[in-house]
Parts: structure tokens; sequence; C-alpha cells
């Protein structure tokens, strides 16, 4: 146990030295986009103006509102200091709003999407890999490769297909947004109803998507198993096949749940471009927006967003790892 | 089973653990969110939370707000384009201004100011109030407001601030008077009445107590909400969160009154959807989801026979804005006046107009002036014909060039005393239209051995760079309509006040260019009342560009790309109607008039 404690510690020590060099390069990377940022918001009330010395005042005023007249290195020292504070700063592009109350409104619908999308398509596709290895037939013959062919479409394109169809010819769901039209947000059943209607082809764009790749997977880890001098004993002895099938799917889908975590640490930013096709109100279409406004508060908060989910859930996997698996263990143990 | 418990565990812990990560850093959010998303408590017959708000009893508004809304504060550089713009024809939906300027026939309506008048020697302009005017709070609108809201101008650095290029002082006679006092030396009528229909009038009794709160400290101010706010304007904001606008019209509105309307507008509601590009937008449109759009649609004829624009014919709206192509005059090759004529010369004009504007833009006729009866009766015509060049006139282009001794090099590419012809031309990635006319210059440009490349960055680098003079040409629109056009957009393209040193900041006149026969005239011009001395000022000035070419018309585009959808609203103003009610979508200056004209199509 105590090397084990010493095997976490030393992961801890590069997680936090990862995120440090990563928190670094989120503040930087956007700053260096050429061109000021606060020529994009005053640029509405500056246009009619044709005086320099008016149009000058409001550029240096907020500048020195952003701090943007104060050398990188302090604006790092500030941003980071009050990032202790859980204050992100104020978004450039939707100014006064905070970043902090920006991403909060976003998230969930981000969360909302892909967490649900995410995992029923890890589940399908597991079930069908297993399927297609064991039972054959028309799983591996039909289904498996149908699935295969749509993993190959980016699910933006996929998503496009889906709103042409179902919206464009056939009628039956709406093409954008996360609500109808002319409804206004409230704890109401027919609320609940019109998300829920905006809420399936978004949906279904990433699940479908998923299905193959995750299939692929526990395909190819079944048949492994199958073939196991276990497999062979078991099958010897005379054991019924759906308690082989339980074994063979426990052993192959260890891979498979390290696939699950990491997709679940980048959704955050995986369901960017289908958000932005749906006209999705989450996470994605945000990011978006910043990276045109050069809002470098909104984007670097974003992206410590993102890094956060995938070193957090890297750091889960390691954990979670040696108790499922128990020979990761003796291995971490040696 | 045990692995089966185990598995849900992780997947439970994994979602609790994003979920952290997801709310932790908001965590302190939460606790402030004022300025989040809020709904106003309701009045009597409004719609209940959840419900829709009857389709016909409410106008939808496409086009004008992209981004999530921000703030309802005039005083913020980030204001919800619906319903504050107050930029050359302010949208009087929620704020109002003192006069409307009407496009059609370049007058002023009264509003919150019932009439106004220049002393006889222009250095005075007496503005007065309407005395119904009254706050939704039931406050009346006093002369101490307008004197307030000008104050604030001087005081902090908002959109209105630079009329005090132009004004000595305002002051209040009594409580329905405003006497404005105009500089001697900057004495310029056509920017104070460029004021009078632009700066919205605020509530001193409502931002006093603001000022107070945030201790005058503008960057406080400045990131106020002001969630819901007072004003004048027939519509409250009802609703907003980051996917629509909702205004409610205030049926105490002063403008019932029979000194203003008589009664109150059409809609009872206005919703802004905010779609995420044109596309969503059309989609909407021609789903009747939409009744009136501000936006870029190809090929509007096609949309069917709801789908109406102000002409029924083309080019289908009336023009606003010309787009120029501005010339850096200080660079190497573009210095030369016969090079940019030659540019001037040699572009496909009607191309643009066709495939880059999809037919929305009539046959230029280069010269300063849009091609509006306004605009065109301040310039002698026949005097101007032989400087103005017509579209892809390749062969001109070509002796001009050969004349001035511009030698093709072995590349194809002309050099002018050493100096190769080749430049590059920006203006911001996504603004489709601007990308194709520059494509289109580009094309016409290598016919004539002169080399232009193409370059579409970020928004805010083309800015940076047009004003830090970092580049050889750009596309760039200066001031469209307005009361105080075509001088401001003569101001802001020519005036050495604007010049700026390369390197250094510019504001206007991006091109850098500098004269000073086109200073003085620009001088005059505002204090000419006498109509052959004003064309006379005119006529020259436009001659002066044509032979100077510091930039490039190349196109004309609406003030606003006016597309109203007949399915659900009927009576909306078109071209020829006898109404006199302008074509700027229904809610921006004089335009507001047609929200009492309109009536549902049932």
């Amino acid at each position: 146990m105590k090397s084990y404690r010493r095997y976490m510690t030393s992961k801890m020590v590069w997680y936090i030295l990862t995120f440090v060099v990563a928190l670094f390069l989120n503040f930087l990377l956007p700053r260096l986009i050429p061109g000021n940022p606060v020529s994009t918001i005053v640029s509405k009330i500056t246009s009619g103006m044709a005086d320099t010395n008016s149009i000058k005042r409001v550029y240096e005023t907020f500048e020195k509102e952003f701090g943007l007249n104060k050398p990188i290195w302090e604006q790092f020292f500030i941003y980071v200091s009050n990032l202790f504070h859980g204050d992100m700063g104020t978004s450039f592009g939707q100014y006064p709003r905070k970043v902090t109350d920006i991403l909060a409104s976003s998230i969930m619908w981000t969360i909302g999407l892909q967490l649900p999308a995410i995992i029923v398509s890890w589940i399908l596709g597991n079930v069908l890999g297993v399927l297609a290895a064991y039972i054959k037939k028309g799983f591996d013959k039909v289904l498996f490769p149908v699935f295969l062919f749509i993993s190959c479409i980016p699910s933006f394109g996929f998503a496009i297909v889906l709103v042409w169809l179902f919206a464009v010819v056939l009628k039956i769901a709406p093409a954008s947004g996360g609500y109808a039209f002319d409804m206004i947000p409230s704890p109401t059943i027919s609320f609940f109803l019109s998300v829920v209607q905006h809420y399936q082809l978004p949906f279904w764009s990433i699940v479908l998507v998923g299905i193959g790749g995750q299939s692929l997977g526990m395909r190819e880890m079944s048949i492994y198993e199958l073939n196991a001098d276990y497999v062979k004993y078991c099958r010897l002895l005379g054991l019924e096949d759906s308690k082989i099938v339980r074994y063979v799917f426990r052993n192959a889908v260890l891979p498979q749940i390290t696939g699950l975590a990491l997709s679940l640490g980048t959704m955050v930013g995986g369901a960017l471009i289908t958000e932005i096709v749906f006209s999705y109100p989450g996470l994605g279409s945000v990011l978006f927006n910043a990276i045109a406004a050069q809002d470098f508060p909104l984007i670097s908060g974003c992206t410590l967003l993102i890094t956060t989910g995938v070193l957090i859930a890297n750091f889960v996997i390691d954990i979670i790892y040696g108790l499922i698996d128990p020979r990761i263990k003796v291995a971490q143990q040696e | 089973m045990k692995f089966k418990k185990l598995v849900s565990i992780i997947l439970v812990f994994l979602m609790v653990s994003l979920l952290i990560v997801g709310c932790g850093s908001n965590s302190n959010a939460n606790k402030s969110s004022s300025n989040g998303t809020k709904t106003t408590t309701t009045t009597e017959n409004t719609v209940k939370p959840g419900e829709a708000t009857p389709r016909s009893e409410t106008l939808y508004i496409s086009g004008l707000q992209w981004g999530p809304p921000t703030t309802f504060n005039p005083l913020s550089p980030s204001q919800t384009s619906l319903p504050l713009s107050a930029t050359s024809i302010a949208r009087e939906l929620t704020f109002e201004t003192l006069f409307m300027y009407n496009q059609l026939d370049g007058k002023m309506y009264p509003l919150l100011g019932k009439s106004y008048a220049f002393s006889s020697d222009s250095t005075v302009c007496t503005v007065t109030l309407n005395p119904d005017a009254k706050w939704n709070d039931g406050e009346k609108v006093t002369a101490d407001d307008v004197v307030y809201t000008f104050e604030l101008g001087k005081k902090y650095p908002v959109s209105w601030s630079s009329n005090w290029n132009y004004f000595d002082s305002v002051t209040a006679k009594d409580d329905t008077t405003v006497e404005f006092k105009l500089k001697s030396d900057n004495k310029n009528p056509l920017m104070v009445e460029e004021a009078l229909e632009s700066v919205y009038i605020l509530p001193k009794h409502v931002w006093i107590k603001i000022e107070e709160k945030d201790n005058n400290d503008f960057s406080k101010i400045s990131s106020e909400v002001n969630a819901n706010p007072v004003a004048s304007g027939p519509y409250k904001v009802f609703y907003y969160d980051n996917a629509k606008v909702v205004l409610i019209r205030d049926d105490n509105y002063w403008g019932k009154a029979p000194s203003m309307w008589g009664k109150l507008p059409a809609p009872k509601y206005i919703v802004h959807n905010i779609f995420k590009d044109n596309a969503a937008g059309d989609t909407a449109l021609r789903q009747n989801q939409v009744d009136v759009s501000q936006q870029f649609t190809p090929n509007i004829q096609t949309f069917g026979p709801n789908i109406k624009t102000y002409l029924s014919n083309p080019p289908y709206y009336m023009p606003g804005v010309i787009p120029w192509l501005v010339i850096n005059v200080t660079k190497p090759g573009l210095d030369n006046a016969n090079v940019r004529r030659a540019i001037a010369m040699a572009i496909d004009y009607d191309k643009i107009a066709k495939n880059a504007m999809s037919g929305y833009s009539g046959t230029m006729s280069p010269s300063l002036m849009l091609p509006l009866d306004s605009e065109q009766k301040l310039i002698n015509q026949s005097q101007l014909a032989p400087l103005q060049w017509k579209s892809h006139d390749i062969d001109g282009a070509n002796a001009l060039l050969d004349s001035i001794g511009a030698k093709k090099g072995p590349d194809g590419i002309r050099v002018l005393n050493g100096q190769k012809l080749s430049f590059k031309v920006e203006c911001p990635t996504g603004w489709s239209d601007w990308n194709a006319a520059l494509e289109i210059v580009a094309s016409s440009a290598k016919e004539i051995g002169i080399n232009i490349e193409t370059y579409f960055p970020q928004q805010s680098v083309w800015n940076n760079d047009m004003q830090t003079g970092n580049f050889d040409m750009g596309m760039y629109s200066y001031q469209g309509i307005g009361i105080s056009s075509p001088w401001a957009r003569a101001y802001q393209g020519m005036s050495s006040n604007g010049y700026a040193p390369i390197g250094q900041t510019a504001y206007f006149n991006y091109g850098r260019y500098k004269n000073s026969e086109v200073d003085t005239l620009l001088n005059q011009i505002p204090n000419i009342t006498d109509e052959t001395q004003l064309i006379d000022a005119w006529t020259k000035l436009n001659e002066i560009y044509l032979k100077e070419v510091p930039m490039i018309g190349l196109m004309y585009r609406p003030a606003d790309f006016y597309t109203v959808n007949t399915s659900v609203w009927s009576g909306f103003p078109v071209d020829g109607d006898g109404t006199n009610i302008p074509p700027n979508i229904c809610m921006d200056g004089y335009g507001i008039a047609a929200l009492y004209k309109i009536h549902s199509s049932k």
C-alpha cells in the first residue's frame, strides 16, 4: 500500500505541474493573436464619432478597464490571483458580463447534451461490439459496418445531414435552438417538452457517430478474449454461453473505460461544432464566439474548463484503474 | 453483478466530478449573479412563464443582435442592439431622442422635442420639448434631463461625447426649452442637428442615483446592466437570455397623446431571436418565424409572395452606405494618384453588384455621394461626368498606366519607378459579400498588371491594421445616411483632422489622405445656407475626390436590409405607398412610424 501511495503522489505532482503549464498557455496563447480586442467592443459607439480625442478617450478608458495597458506578465499575475478568488475576469465581447456567469449559464446545456449522449453511445457501442464478436450474423455483417460507416462522418457533417432530413425535408424536428422560438424559459411542462423536442437531433447526431468507434474497440477486444485459453477451458467445462459472455465482457471492457473517461473529459470541447450547427446555447457556441471577438478572458475560461476536465478525467482513470483491474494494482505495487 | 455495480459507481463518480468542475469554478458567479438572465415581474394581460407570446401580437425581428444580450445601458460600449442603437439614425423603441430623422425627405420629425430653430447667425439652437413627454415611471421629461444627458457626455467617454467638439454649452431656459450654444471656432449646425436625432435622452432622477451609487466611477457606471431601463419610449424590456430579447409595449406610453402619435404601436411584443448566422435567420424567415429581417439574404425575390422589400424591383433595397476600398496613400506605388485611378477604372463594379451583392447594388456612379435624390441634387452632374470612371475599363486603365511609365516586368506585374505594383487588400473574415467583392477587385487588377492579394483576418486584426496604417488597401464603410451625411462621410474619409502617421492610431481617414483644399471645403460646407454655393462646394469636393481617388466606392449597400414578411403582419411601408415612412426596419428614426401603421394580416 505504501508503494501505491508513492505512486499516487508522484502522479499528483505531475498533474499539478501539467495544470500550471496549461494555465500559463491558456492565458498566453489567445493573447498572441495580433489585433486590439478593445476595437471590437467600442467600434459600435465610436463609428459615428468624428472627433479623434473623444474616440481616443473611449479606447483608453476600456484598455484601462480591461487591464490591457499593463505589461503581459503583470496581467498574468492579476489573472492568477483573481482565479484563486474564483474570478475569471470580465468578458470583453459580452462586457460587462462576468466570465464565470457566462460559463455557468452555458455549461449545463453542454453537459446536459454531452453526458447522456456519450454514455448512451458508449453503452450501445459496447453492446454492439460484443454482439458483433459473439453472435456475429446480422450484427457483424450489417449493423456494425453501418455504424462504422457513420462514425467516419464528422459529427457536425452528420448533424447537417440530420437537420436536412428531419427538419427541412420531413419537418418533424426543429432545426436549431435549445427550445421553441416563441417560448420564454420557465419550469413548466410545455417548456420542458419543447426542450426535449429540440434535444433530439443534436443528441442523436453525437450518439450515432459515437457508436461505431466504441464498438470497433469492443469487438476487437472481445474476439481476442473469445480466443483466450480460459474461454476454451470454460467451453470444455460446459459453461453456459451467457456466463462466458459475461466473463469476456468484463475483461474486454477495461480499455473501453479509459475511452469513456477520456471522452467525458473532452466533452466540453468535443461538442463545439455540433452545438454551433444547432445554435445550441452551450459552451461550444460560447468558445466559438469568444475566439471571433478576441475575448481573452472568455477564451481562457473555456479552455481552462476543458483542461481541468481532461486532467481530472485522467486522474480518475489512474485511480480507478488500479481498483478495477487487480493486475495493474499488482504492477503498481511492484 | 458486482462488476456492474462498480461500473455504475464509477460513472456516478465521474459525473459528479465533472459537475464539480463545471460548477466549482462558477460558485462565485451564482452568488452574485445579478446580471444573468432575468424575468421581469409580469403586469396584467401579459404572457405567463412558459407560455408562448401570442403570434398575432408579436413582431419578430432578426439580424440586429448576434451575440448574447449584454446591457441595456446607453452609456455602455456594449449595448444590446434591440432595443438600443444610438448611431446616426437612432433606434426609438425604448430610449428616445429629441427628433427623428427621415432618410426619405431628409427632414427631422418631432419626438421628445416639439421644434427646434437656429438663430440667424447659427450660433444658438433652441429646442422646445413636448410637454406631454413622460418617462415610463410617470415622471415628466424636462429640459433638465436633456441638459443632464449632454453633460454626461462631457463627463464620461460615451458615444455622444464627441458632440462637445461642436457645443459650447447646453442650458435649460425653462422646463421645456433647451438652448445649445455652438462653438464659434468649430461651428457646425449639421453635427448639432445630428446630436438632436442620435443622442438618447436619459432620466436625470434615475442616473444621478446610479452615478452616486458608483461614486462617479465610469467603469462601474458603464458596466451597469440596467435590465429594467427607465426610458420614455413605447417598449420596455420584458425578458432576455442568451437566445432572445423580448420587449413589451408600455400601455401608458406618453406618445399616445394627440400631440404625438395619438395611439399605441400595434405589436404588443417585439421579439428578437438570436440566430447563429444569416442562414439560420433566413430559414426562420421562410417558416414565418420572422416578420422584419435585417439580414443580407441572397435572392430575396425567390422567397415567395409574402416576403417583401422596400422596392419591388432590383436593387430591392434603398442605398444607404458605400463600402469603400480605402487606399493607404503613403505606400510607395499607391502614393501615385494615377495608379489609384487605374485601379478604380479596372474594377468590375457590375460584377461586384451582381455576384457579391446578389444584385442589391445599383450601377456605380463614382463620387462621394449616394445615389439618393437628397445627395445627388448637391452636385453638378455634367461637371463631374468627364472625371467619373466606368466599370471594368481595362483598356483605359492600361493606357493610363502605360502613360506614366509603369512597365510590365517578366512576371507580368508592372513596375513603377523601381516599385513593383503588388499590394495586399484586407477585410474581416466571414463578411461574405465584402470578401467576394475584394476577390473581384483582385482579379480585375490582375488584368492591368497590378498584383492584389486578398487577406481576410479576424475583425479586430483588420480594425487594428486600418487604425495603425499597417495595410495597403482595406475595405471600410464611413458614415452612411443621417442628417450629417454626406458631409460626415467626406469628413471621415478625407479630413486631415483624422490623419495620424503610420504606426500611430488614426480613428478615421485610415488612408492617411491630406489636402488643405479639402479641409477648407469641409469647414465651409456645414455653414453654407445658399443652395448654389452649396452645389458649388460639393461639386468642387467631388472633383478633388475623383482626381485624387483616396478611396474607391465598391458598391452601394442599404443602411438596413429591410425585408418584411406579410404572413402575420401587413401594412409595412413600401416604396410609393405615399406614407413617407422610410425603410428603417420599423424602429430607426422616423421608420418607427411603421409600428403605428401595421396591422394583423387576418
